[in-house]
C-alpha cells in the first residue's frame, strides 16, 4: 500500500496503458497473496489467514474496481451477499468477503478451502482476460471521483462489512487507488483545469491524515467501535475530497 | 474551487461520441456522462475543453406565471434573524448542531463567512440567472449543478431565516485561540433531574436554526449549507419541527394540545439581546443565549388523562387558551389574588414557569419552540414533542432559573428531555460586508 505513485501520462491513451499494468501488478500481487491464504485455510490456521485475507482485500481495493468495472468476474472476487435469495449462506456469495464472512464467523476450512479455490481460479481468469479487456476513456475520470464515493457507499457504511470491520483499511487502500489514477491523469486534468490535481491533491492529504490518526498502535480499528469525534474528522475530509473530485469526469465531458 | 471558473470553451467540437466506448463483457457501464473522447484517441486530448459555465447556457427565463413570491426576511442587522425576526414565527424549521472541523483560526473564519454568505443569499432568494454564488464551486459544463433542483430553477425566499449559534466547545478549543472570547455563562447543556439525555441527540459546536415556510425549503437550505461546508462541518444531530397553524384562532397549539407561546417577551423587555452593559465580552454584543432543548412528549400518556387535570398541569383552559377562570387566552393569569392556588394551581407549568413577582421578572425568556414528529418509538408510540427553543441574555438567571422552578411540576411525568444544547446566537451583521461572528476575530 506503500508503493510509490506512477508517473503522469501525456495522454489518455497513455494513461489507460499505464493503468492497465498496474492492475496487471496488483492482480500478480493479489494472486500471490490469494496462494498463502488458502494454503492457512488449509493448514486451518485460521489466526494466520484472517490477516491474509485483510491484505488481499486491500490490494483488491487498490486496484480501484469501483462500479463493477470487472464484470461478473469482479462480483465473483468482491461480491456481496445482498440480493441473494439465501443471504451469506448463498452458494452465489463467493469471493474475498465470503472469505471474510467465514474467518469472522466461526467457519473453517470444510467451508473456506472450496472457496479459497475457487478465488484463487478467478483472479487468475481475470488476469488472463485483463489485456483483452476494453477500457473506455471515460473510465479513468470516473474512477478519479468514485472509487471515494464507494468508500463511503459500501466501507463507511457498513454495507459490505462482512465481519472484519476494517472499513478504514479499506478506505485507506481505496485513497491510495485514487491516488494511483489522479497521478496518472495529472497532466491531463491540469490541462484542462490549471491547478486542479494540486487542489484534490490537497483533500486527498487531509483525509489522509484523518484515517492515520484513528490507528491505535499502529492497528487500524474496527469502524463502528471508534468514537464519533474520531469519525468526523474521516467522514468530513472524505466528504470534502468528494466535492472536488465530483469535478474530474466533468472536465473530461460533453454534456451539459 | 471559488472564483475559479473553467476556462470558456466552444460547445462539444465535432469529435464528440455518443458515450463511452464498449466495456468489459458483462460489467455496468459507466453511467450518466457522456464522454469527448474514446479509447485509441488520444490525440484527441489537447481539444479536450471544459464546455463553458453553466450560466452561459441557461435557458431563457420562464414566462408562466410562479406563485406569488413570499416575502424575504431581511438578514442584515443588528441582530441575528430567527429570534425576533420575523414578528410571526415561520411555518418549518430545522434545529441541526454541526462539530466544527476547521483546523485553525484561519478555516473557521472562512466557515463564518460561508455561512454568512449562504445566510444571505437563502434569505434574499437565488435565481437562475443569477451568478452561481462565490461560496458555490462554479458549474461546470456536465459537472453536477450548483444546486439540488429540489426547489425547481429558482429558490423563492420563502421567509427563509438562518441563525447560527456556537457552543462552550468552539471557545475552549485551542486552535482557535478564542478562549478570552469565552461568554461568562455559556457551559455544557446541564443535566436537570428529569433529564434522560441521549448522546446521539446532544452535543455539537455549532448550531444551525433554520426556519422558512415551507418544508422544501427547509430541506433545501441545509443541503445546500452542508455542500457548500463540506469538510469543516460535520452534521451530529438534527430535527425538523413545525409550528402549527391556529386552531381556530390566536396561538398555535402545540402536541398536547394547547395553544403555546401566548405569553413571550417583547423586544422592549431587553431581556433577549446582550447589551453593552452585560459584562459580556464585546464582541458578542447583539448576540443572545439559545438553548435548544429536544423534549418527548408522551402522546398517549396524555391523551389518557381528564381534561381537568391536563388543564391544572398547564394552568391554562384547553379550548380557549385562556388561564383558568378566565375567558381569552389574552387574560393575565392574577396569582396576587389566587395564593392558594384555588383557581391556577401552585404547581401549574404556567404558574411556575412565570409566577409574576418582582423576584422573578428578571427570569423570563423569548420562546420560539417547534412541534416535532420523528416516528416511532421501541415499543409502537409515537416519538413527537417539542424543540423548545429559548433565547436570553443570560442562561443561568434566565432559562436555569426557569428550568429549576419546573424541576417536579406535575407535567413532568408527560415528558422526556433527552437532547439539546446551549449556544451563544451571534450577533448580527450590519450589511453586505460583515460577516458572522467578526468581532471574534478582532
Ligand atoms: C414539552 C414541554 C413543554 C410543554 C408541553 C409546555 C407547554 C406550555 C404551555 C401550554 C404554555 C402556556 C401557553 C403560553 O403561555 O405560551 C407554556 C408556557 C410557558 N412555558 Fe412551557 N412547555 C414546555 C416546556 C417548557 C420549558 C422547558 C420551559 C422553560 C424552562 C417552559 C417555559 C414556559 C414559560 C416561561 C411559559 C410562559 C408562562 C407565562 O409567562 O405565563 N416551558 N408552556
Amino acid at each position: 500500500m506503500t508503493d510509490s505513485l506512477p508517473a503522469p501520462a501525456q495522454t489518455m491513451d497513455a494513461a489507460l496503458t499505464a493503468y492497465r499494468g498496474y492492475v496487471a501488478g496488483k492482480l500478480d500481487t493479489l494472486t500471490g497473496q490469494v496462494l498463502t491464504l488458502k494454503a492457512s485455510i488449509g493448514n486451518n490456521d485460521l489466526a494466520a489467514a484472517r490477516p491474509q485475507w485483510l491484505d488481499a482485500q486491500l490490494t483488491w481495493q487498490e486496484i480501484g474496481a469501483a462500479y463493477g468495472s470487472f464484470g461478473d468476474l469482479g462480483d465473483a472476487i468482491n461480491g456481496l451477499p445482498s440480493g441473494l435469495p439465501r443471504g451469506t449462506a448463498d452458494p452465489g456469495f463467493t469471493g474475498l468477503h465470503r472469505l471474510e464472512y467465514g474467518l469472522h464467523h466461526g467457519q473453517g476450512p470444510a467451508e473456506l478451502a472450496p472457496v479459497a479455490a475457487t478465488l484463487y481460479t478467478d483472479i487468475g481468469a481475470l488476469r488472463g482476460k485483463l489485456p483483452s479487456l476494453t477500457v473506455a476513456a471515460s473510465d479513468l475520470p470516473i474512477r478519479c471521483h468514485e472509487i471515494l464515493e464507494d468508500s463511503l457507499r459500501d466501507n463507511l457504511s457498513g454495507n459490505n462489512d462482512q465481519g472484519g470491520g476494517m472499513a478504514l483499511a479499506l478506505t485507506a487502500a481505496d485513497l491510495h487507488g485514487t491516488r494511483v489514477v489522479l497521478a496518472l491523469m495529472a497532466t491531463l486534468i491540469d490541462g484542462l483545469q490549471p491547478g486542479y490535481t494540486a487542489r484534490v491533491s490537497a483533500t486527498l492529504d487531509r483525509l489522509d491524515t484523518a484515517l492515520a490518526a484513528t490507528k491505535a498502535n499502529g492497528r487500524w480499528p474496527v469502524w463502528r467501535a471508534v468514537p464519533l469525534s474520531g469519525r468526523q474528522p474521516v467522514t468530513g475530509a472524505l466528504g470534502a475530497a468528494l466535492e472536488v473530485l465530483a469535478y474530474v469526469p466533468a472536465l473530461f465531458s460533453t454534456d451539459d | 474551487m471559488t472564483q475559479h471558473t473553467p476556462p470558456p470553451g466552444p460547445d462539444a467540437p465535432g469529435t464528440a461520441s455518443d458515450g463511452a466506448e464498449p466495456h468489459a463483457a458483462g460489467s455496468a457501464l459507466p453511467r450518466r456522462r457522456s464522454f469527448l473522447i474514446g479509447a485509441g484517441s488520444g490525440a484527441a486530448v489537447t481539444a479536450l475543453a471544459a464546455t463553458g459555465i453553466t450560466a452561459a447556457s441557461r435557458p431563457p427565463e420562464s414566462t408562466t406565471a410562479a406563485p406569488a413570491p413570499a416575502p424575504a426576511v431581511a438578514f442584515h442587522g443588528a441582530n441575528q434573524a430567527g429570534v425576533y425576526r420575523p414578528a410571526a414565527q415561520q411555518r418549518q424549521a430545522c434545529f441541526a448542531a454541526f462539530r466544527v472541523l476547521a483546523k485553525d483560526r484561519a478555516e473557521l473564519k472562512t466557515l463564518l463567512r460561508t455561512l454568512t454568505a449562504k445566510g444571505a443569499t437563502l434569505s434574499t432568494g437565488l435565481r437562475i440567472s443569477d451568478p452561481v454564488p462565490a461560496e458555490d464551486l462554479p458549474a461546470v459544463a456536465g459537472g453536477p449543478p450548483p444546486n439540488s433542483g429540489v426547489l425547481g430553477e429558482d429558490v423563492p425566499p420563502d421567509s427563509f431565516t438562518m441563525t447560527v449559534g456556537l457552543a462552550a466547545s468552539v471557545f475552549d478549543n485551542p486552535a482557535y485561540g478564542l478562549a478570552a472570547k469565552k461568554p461568562k455563562g455559556l457551559t455544557g447543556m446541564t443535566v436537570f433531574p428529569n433529564d434522560t439525555p441521549d448522546p446521539a441527540w446532544t452535543g455539537g459546536d455549532l448550531l444551525l436554526q433554520l426556519c422558512a415556510d415551507s418544508t422544501d425549503m427547509i430541506h433545501y437550505a441545509l443541503r445546500d449549507i452542508t455542500k457548500a461546508t463540506r469538510g469543516v462541518l460535520a452534521l451530529q444531530w438534527r430535527i425538523n419541527g413545525f409550528h402549527s397553524a391556529p386552531r381556530p384562532s390566536g396561538s398555535p397549539r402545540n402536541l398536547f394540545g394547547y395553544k403555546d407561546g401566548i405569553v413571550n417577551l417583547a423586544q422592549d423587555d431587553q431581556l433577549v439581546w446582550i447589551g453593552k452593559d452585560s459584562g459580556q465580552p464585546a464582541w458578542a454584543v447583539g448576540g443572545t443565549f439559545i438553548v435548544v432543548r429536544l423534549i418527548r412528549m408522551l402522546v398517549e400518556f396524555w391523551d389518557r388523562v381528564g381534561l381537568g387535570e391536563q388543564d391544572g398541569m398547564i394552568g391554562r383552559h384547553r379550548a380557549t387558551g385562556a388561564p383558568l377562570g378566565g375567558t381569552t387566552e389574552t387574560d393575565v393569569p392574577d396569582y396576587a389574588h389566587d395564593p392558594d392556588g384555588q383557581t391556577i394551581p401552585l404547581d401549574a407549568h404556567i404558574r411556575l414557569a412565570n409566577p409574576r413577582t418582582k423576584a422573578t421578572d428578571a427570569s423570563r425568556l423569548l420562546r420560539r419552540g417547534y412541534n416535532y414528529d420523528l416516528g416511532v418509538d421501541l415499543n409502537g408510540n409515537l416519538q413527537a414533542g417539542l424543540i423548545f427553543a429559548s433565547y436570553q441574555r443570560n442562561i443561568q438567571d434566565q432559562f436555569e432559573a426557569t428550568q429549576l422552578r419546573l424541576v417536579n411540576e406535575p407535567m413532568t411525568d408527560y415528558i422526556e428531555p433527552f437532547g439539546g444544547g446551549y449556544f451563544i446566537g451571534l450577533p448580527g451583521v450590519a450589511d453586505k460586508h460583515g460577516f458572522l461572528g467578526e468581532g471574534l476575530f478582532t
